[in-house]
């Protein structure tokens, strides 16, 4: 951030402020430092004891190599709609599920969108009967997709205990 | 500047919308088959909305290694009982329900909906486009509702009738509606009798709702809501009359129904077809005896003539219908058969439940044993598509495969229904989830009585248990045949699926497969002999486990016991064992204890299975199984328990059975310093035997209480 103030001083100085407007757009960064060393990665605790899911053990710039994307749409792609839409839609999906199936969500909640239909993934604990499983997956998707508007399905798998799902400690 | 660019960019969208119009044209014209140039693209078919994805769909066969598409693709939440298939349906039902409610209750809520265009304006209410009915909050009607004439025919048109009565009433009756909506008010009103019906939307709830037979009585509200709007309506249209008439004889108010179709008719009002059919389907309550119904059948049928009116197939159905409920005999069957060949003759085929009220009225269970659905079968396979056109056809393939199953015993014939039932998608006029079990019930039972044995596993393979999960009768039925196919791993396996589908605590069943155990033990590999012990192990674990159960007052019904002629059994299987380490043996021993501990009803059948288990333990060194056993068999009294104690003893003692007998007779004391303590045991229960019998010498035959109390007098 600070370089492109720089930039910024510099122009205004230089006196060529019809370039001034593509600078202003390209070249303003909030934050970027701070993402490429904290954000999206987990501190190491002194007894290494921290349980990771293999979605956090791996930082974002493994997107793409070792882990996928937790949001699957079109909407960040050039002329894309939606976007900030989207954004909140899934916001609030993620939200509503950790929520419903309270302490049973044992992974980030995967938002797949396809035409106008959205695909919620997750992996829960068997800590409660199928029979109330049930009801809860029905409960969903119902709710969501009359929040949402467009059909929901929920694609869930069940493990054990929270445990199963652990990569590593740190 | 801009106009050069604009022009000849206009050019190419006009140049497109000519060549779209072009296409569009093309496809609406009327195609010759032979043009000027020999090309001739074939007529264009119209689709409809769904086409697409029916013919999609049809690529799909269905699955059956798979459980239903309904219920979640996950170990623990596929269900593999016929309970759990219906708790989990219901309950991703509830769930759903609990949204709708929500969604209904908070209907100001569910209003924003930001759909592209993103920049588009939005309203303080309902925001959705496209405007989806389905996901849309449906209204709540109480008693401070504004309604208004559309909201009574929203309520009609979508069928919700307690709503509609609801909205009627707060409109201020029948006074202030139009007669157009009247119409149709009565029309919901008769249909279903002023009864809620379930939701379309509830499909599940529908598909487990097992309404198998509405009950055949006059069910129909006298007096009621719609009595009341037919009275009131003045002068009374020939739909009204056509309305409160159908309803009357669809609900079997027959008296009422006939009389007003004879006002109807002396006031030269028009009848519709519909009216005379529910007629028809309900003279049996009009009039008693077979001739009188008959001659009220044909009348009918000429006043139907006599208003000009051409019978569809439902007054087929509806003539069977009535002819089938009226007993069988020679003269119904012979009437049947001849409005089937005058409907013939002026082109109308009987449909699906045509042929179920045939099947009805030919194949009683007590009469004699007529073919007539080769014939049916014959006809059905050559029709291209079977539509499904009256809520009776889906009794068809039930009582078909019960006629094949029960009446013909023809699983060849089973096996032409069934493929005509998994054609296309045929699949649909299964019905609901009671008639589909039905449907397997009878298709199972046939196959495993009638069917080669490799056919009945590999249809077995097929349907169990994703698509159908037996009942403990066919159970019964597959366990027998697997006894008599010598199938000994499957019979091991059997147990599981017992577990699984929820039968172990039948104990009859399970009683059934020991025997079936013990039955085709012996020619089994000793790879089968070993799953088949550890079967016959585990439904003893079982059965202790449930008793538990009991006891913490976990379960609500008591636990049946395994009879004692079961346990012997199970002790019988896990004796077979040659390695004194073997596992086997504690389960014997734990048997054993279950036997003398009263646990088990009534005493065995086989008592020479515990003298056997009872010298085996003894040689191969289990003193104190021998011993229990043949106390026990002391105790129960049984003769062989003399000679079987002395066996036992000399087996133990490495003596023979005369240096046995002598020292039997010796005095106890000095038996007590000397035999090892279950040496002794056995000694003792030779005394008890001994001395008991002697008591009862009188009774030829020591019977199970003589002994009893014999036994509880040492």
């Amino acid at each position: 951030m600070n370089s492109s103030i720089l930039k910024l001083a510099q122009i205004c100085t230089t006196g060529q402020i019809n370039q001034l407007s593509t600078v202003l757009a390209s070249q303003l960064h909030i934050s970027a430092p701070l993402c490429r060393v904290v954000s999206g990665k987990y501190r190491i605790t002194k007894k290494k004891d921290r349980p990771l899911t293999y979605e956090m053990a791996n930082p974002p710039h493994f997107i793409a190599h070792r882990k996928s994307w937790n949001s699957w749409n079109t909407s960040s792609l050039k002329d894309g709609l939606r976007r900030s839409e989207t954004a909140v839609e899934d916001e609030f999906i993620r939200r509503f599920m950790n929520g419903t199936w309270h302490g049973l969500v044992c992974s980030e909640v995967i938002i797949k969108r396809q035409f106008n239909h959205i695909r919620v993934a997750a992996i829960i604990r068997r800590a409660v009967s199928p029979m109330k499983m049930y009801f809860l997956l029905g409960y969903t998707e119902e709710l969501l997709s009359n929040w949402i508007q467009c059909p929901v399905t929920l694609e869930l798998q069940t493990v054990d205990s929270f445990k199963d799902v652990v990569f590593k400690y740190i | 500047m801009y106009s050069n660019i604009f022009l000849p960019r206009q050019w190419s969208r006009i140049a497109c919308l000519c060549r779209t119009v072009s296409t569009v044209e093309a496809q609406k014209l009327p195609q010759n088959s032979n043009s000027s140039d020999g090309i001739s693209p074939p007529p264009r078919i119209p689709r409809g909305p769904t086409d697409i994805l029916q013919a999609l769909a049809a690529t799909v066969g269905p699955d059956p290694t798979a459980a239903h598409y309904k219920y979640h693709d996950d170990p623990y939440l596929i269900p593999l009982s016929n309970f759990r298939k219906r708790s989990y349906a219901l309950s991703a039902e509830a769930g759903r329900k609990a949204a709708a409610w929500i969604r209904d209750e908070h209907a100001d809520l569910f209003t924003t909906r930001e759909w592209d265009p993103p920049g588009k304006k939005k309203t303080p209410y309902l925001n959705a486009d496209p405007y989806i009915e389905a996901f849309a909050p449906r209204p709540i009607y109480n008693d401070e509702s504004k309604v208004t004439e559309e909201d009574f025919n929203y309520t009609i048109q979508n069928a919700l009738l307690e709503d509609a009565i609801k909205v009627y009433e707060l409109l201020g009756g029948a006074q202030v509606i139009s007669d157009e909506l009247k119409i149709k008010f009565l029309q919901l009103l008769c249909f279903y009798n002023e009864k809620e019906p379930i939701s379309m939307d509830w499909v599940e709830e529908r598909w487990f709702a097992a309404n198998t037979r509405e009950r055949q009585a006059a069910t129909w509200r006298l007096g009621g809501l719609a009595d009341s709007i037919f009275t009131s309506m003045e002068p009374k249209t020939p739909e009204a009359y056509c309305a409160v008439i159908q309803g009357m004889a669809k609900y079997y108010q027959a008296e009422r129904a006939h009389a007003l179709a004879q006002e109807a008719i002396e006031q030269g009002i028009p009848l519709s077809t519909s009216v005379f059919n529910s007629l028809l389907s309900c003279i049996g309550f009009l009039k008693e005896g077979t001739t009188l119904r008959i001659e009220a059948l044909k009348t009918l049928l000429s006043q139907m003539n006599e208003q000009g009116l051409t019978p569809n197939h439902e007054t087929l159905t509806a003539c069977l219908r009535s002819v089938s409920a009226w007993g069988g005999g020679k003269i119904l069957q012979q009437i049947a058969l001849q409005v089937i060949a005058e409907f013939r003759q002026i082109g109308i085929q009987p449909g699906l439940s045509a042929y179920y009220y045939l099947l009805c009225l030919f194949c009683k269970e007590r009469g004699a044993q007529i073919d007539i659905l080769t014939s049916i079968l014959n006809d059905l396979e050559k029709r291209e598509k079977l539509v499904p056109q009256e809520a009776t056809d889906t009794n068809f393939f039930i009582t078909a495969m019960g006629v094949c199953s029960d009446h013909l015993q023809n699983i060849d014939l089973a096996e032409r229904l069934h493929k005509l039932l998994m054609k296309d998608d045929n699949y649909k006029l299964v019905g609901d989830a009671y008639k589909e079990s039905i449907y397997y019930r009878h298709y199972i039972t046939v196959t495993c009585r009638h069917a080669p044995f490799e056919k009945t596993l590999q249809l077995l393979d097929t349907l169990v248990p994703n698509v159908y999960v037996p009942e403990p009768s066919v159970m019964e039925e597959i366990i027998r045949t697997l006894e008599v196919g010598g199938a000994g791993d499957r019979l091991a396996q059997a147990w599981s699926q017992l577990v699984i589908f929820g039968h172990a605590n039948r104990t009859r069943l399970v009683e059934r497969l020991l025997d079936a155990f013990c039955n085709c033990y012996q020619y089994q590999d000793d790879e089968v002999k070993a799953k088949i012990r550890s079967a016959a192990a585990d439904i003893l674990k079982f059965g202790q486990m449930a008793e538990e159960k009991e006891e913490s007052g976990d379960r609500r019904s008591p636990v049946q016991k395994l009879s004692a002629t079961a346990i012997s059994n199970i002790i019988e299987l896990c004796s077979d064992v040659q390695d004194k380490a073997d596992p086997g043996w504690d389960i014997v021993g734990e048997a054993l204890n279950k036997l003398r501990a009263e646990q088990a009803m009534g005493v065995p059948a086989r008592p020479e299975i515990l003298i056997e288990v009872a010298k085996k333990a003894a040689t191969v060194g289990k003193p104190g199984i021998a011993a229990t056993a043949v106390t026990y068999l002391a105790d129960c009294g049984f003769e062989e328990a003399l000679t079987a104690s002395v066996q036992t003893l000399s087996l133990m003692l490495n003596r023979t059975e005369e240096e046995v007998q002598a020292l039997l007779q010796e005095d106890r004391t000095k038996l007590t310093s000397a035999l090892h303590p279950s040496a002794l045991v056995v000694a003792e229960a030779y005394h008890a035997m001994k001395t008991g019998t002697t008591l009862h010498s009188d009774s030829s035959t020591s019977s199970e209480s003589d002994s009893d109390s014999s036994s509880d007098n040492e």
